[in-house]
């Protein structure tokens, strides 16, 4: 009850917000518009573009995301409203809970229009199968939501919005910008240690070539056009970056929580 | 309602090494109104953090309406109305949005614009995003989601801030109004006029201790820092008013005598003593103010002879 009455709040709240909805046009027009593009002007299949699209989109939306979540907590705790709200019956899971679902529900609505569009423009330039979009948009809204985990997370477990606009930083450089070059660095450190040979990949290191959800969606995303759904090799499915995916739904909100339920709101 | 509203039982915080609570008891019975006094970081606030589960104490424990502040905090949240300090709206929502997210929280089916009518909002400026309010409306939009579901207990922190004269004495008027519905007022001030005139009984704090819990009445009483008696003289005494039992901090100047007189009988003879040196145009007594009583608790000094006792049979 009290989880659903802010999540709602948190909607109408957030949605009113003329900056957030500036970021999410941004990046909305630069993904789609930069899909037209490649549609319109080079003589690549459908699937290809979907695949370039989605290349583009994993590195976009986790901003749109970031920025709308790392101040669902931190915002409120600033601006004194967390008082108000932590005066009423709510605890403070279930603000952070309802915040979760305003975010989420707000990061979906973003990813279906861009999803839908984007997809709507291949399709009728190129055409192509409506399957290619549904698993387009849905890895899409997936990994939208762990963003917005991470940065809900993020947001409950700092004590000011400019500490959780840093980590939030941090987080997109470390999870988008940098992987590959860390990927490359842990390969490195691995191979000077012995514990891999040059050339050889072990499951660990595929491992962490997964780990971030962008990566994670994008694997699961190519996988299920390949038609590896149910694929024996965890590599090459879906279950397994799908679990990651889910992980970090899971794993960046309890961390915010913990830290939330034991801090001073002084 | 029978049993305390609030029952606070050797409460202790600690911020590192700094005492912000140090080992408060306290007790406010149900139907009272009860004015929380002590000047800036005296730890008021940190106890009322504490009685809202905001900050966890230290050591010791309280209970508001029978239930425990941290354990049985959901319960206990929607049979009180707080308004916290330092409490933010949301900018962009209108302030009848708020009334109706307290309700619904709070699972309470009161009308919004009665409530902020009450408070004295109008439609109009119901319609208005909070972000546009003025302190004062934002205090009172506070207190009318504070009022929702008609709480056992208020809670309000620095009620009165932002409000103007007029603000305040509705503010007053509501507190009153609650209070004769039953409801047990626990606020916070440093305001005291305010406290003054609506508190049945007050708590002083200061660094971390609660100093003093009385009635107004005896508090001045026990403490007793005199009358200040203002003479006007249409020309200056030529010689010293000389010794006088129970009156002291005697200030000649700018066409007054002043004085202050430590008991009743004390004024009649300084007012004597000036007439025998000169010609007394008016009286003027002023009566200590809560101001005087709650500097002596927290150790400013207002005047210098805060030490000074009747002596007893001063009149020969």
């Amino acid at each position: 009850m009290s989880v659903r009455t802010i999540a709602r709040k948190d909607l109408a709240d957030a949605s009113r917000s003329k900056a957030l909805w500036a970021v999410i046009l941004i990046v909305l027009l630069s993904t789609a518009g930069i899909t037209t593009l490649l549609a319109v002007t080079s003589d690549m299949a459908a699937g290809e573009v979907f695949s370039l699209s989605f290349q583009l989109a994993v590195t976009m939306l986790p901003i749109v995301a970031l920025v709308l979540a790392k101040g669902a907590i931190t915002a409120e705790r600033e601006s004194g409203s967390l008082r108000v709200l932590l005066s009423l019956p709510p605890s403070r899971r279930d603000v952070l809970v309802g915040k979760l679902l305003g975010r989420t529900a707000l990061m979906l609505v973003a990813t279906l229009i861009s999803g839908f569009v984007t997809g709507l423009v291949v399709l009728t330039i190129l055409g192509g199968t409506f399957g290619s979009l549904a698993a387009f948009i849905g890895f899409l809204g997936l990994m939208g939501v762990a963003f917005v985990a991470i940065g809900v997370g993020i947001s409950a477990g700092s004590s000011s919005d400019s500490r959780a606009t840093a980590v939030a930083v941090g987080a997109y450089m470390i999870l988008v910008a940098l992987w590959n070059l860390i990927q490359s660095a842990i390969q490195y450190g691995a191979i000077e240690l012995g514990l891999m040979t040059e050339g050889s990949a072990p499951a660990w290191m595929k491992l962490v070539g997964l780990f971030p959800p962008n990566r994670a969606a994008r694997a699961a995303y190519r996988n299920t056009v390949a038609g590896q759904l149910f694929g024996t090799d965890p590599f090459a499915s879906v279950w397994l970056p799908v679990l990651l995916l889910l992980a970090w739904i899971l794993v960046p909100v309890t961390i915010g929580y913990l830290r939330l339920r034991d801090a001073q709101i002084g | 309602m029978t049993g305390p509203a609030i029952e606070i039982d050797g409460l202790s915080k600690r911020f590192g090494d700094v005492t912000a609570v140090d080992s408060v008891d306290l007790t406010v019975e149900s139907g009272e109104i009860f004015g929380f006094l002590g000047p800036n970081g005296a730890g008021k606030s940190t106890t009322i953090n504490l009685l809202l589960d905001f900050v966890r104490p230290t050591s010791g424990s309280a209970s508001m309406l029978g239930l425990d502040v941290s354990k049985d905090r959901e319960t206990l949240h929607s049979r009180i109305g707080v308004v916290p300090e330092n409490y933010g709206l949301y900018d962009r929502l209108s302030g009848r949005r708020h009334v109706e997210l307290a309700a619904k929280l709070k699972d309470a089916d009161d009308d919004p614009d009665e409530l902020l009518d009450r408070v004295g909002l109008s439609q109009e400026d119901a319609n208005r995003a909070a972000g546009d309010y003025s302190t004062g409306m934002s205090q009172r939009l506070a207190l009318a989601m504070a009022l929702v579901g008609a709480p056992d207990l208020l809670i309000l922190d620095e009620p009165t801030s932002g409000l103007d004269p007029n603000g305040a004495r509705e503010l007053r008027e509501i507190i009153q109004a609650e209070n004769d519905r039953g409801v047990t007022v626990f606020f916070s001030s440093h305001i005291l006029e305010q406290v003054e005139a609506v508190a049945d009984r007050v708590g002083i704090m200061n660094e971390g201790e609660l100093v003093a819990i009385d009635s107004i009445g005896r508090l001045r009483r026990q403490l007793d820092t005199g009358a200040q008696v203002i003479l006007d003289v249409d020309r200056q005494p030529e010689r010293s008013l000389g010794d006088l039992p129970n009156v002291r901090d005697i200030d000649v100047g700018g066409g007054t005598v002043r004085g202050t007189c430590l008991e009743p009988a004390a004024k009649l003879q300084f007012i004597d003593r000036v007439r025998e040196l000169t010609t007394v145009t008016d009286v003027r007594i002023e009566e200590s103010s809560l101001e005087d009583l709650f500097a002596s608790y927290t150790g400013e000094d207002t005047t210098d002879s805060q030490t000074e006792t009747v002596v007893p049979g001063g009149v020969a």
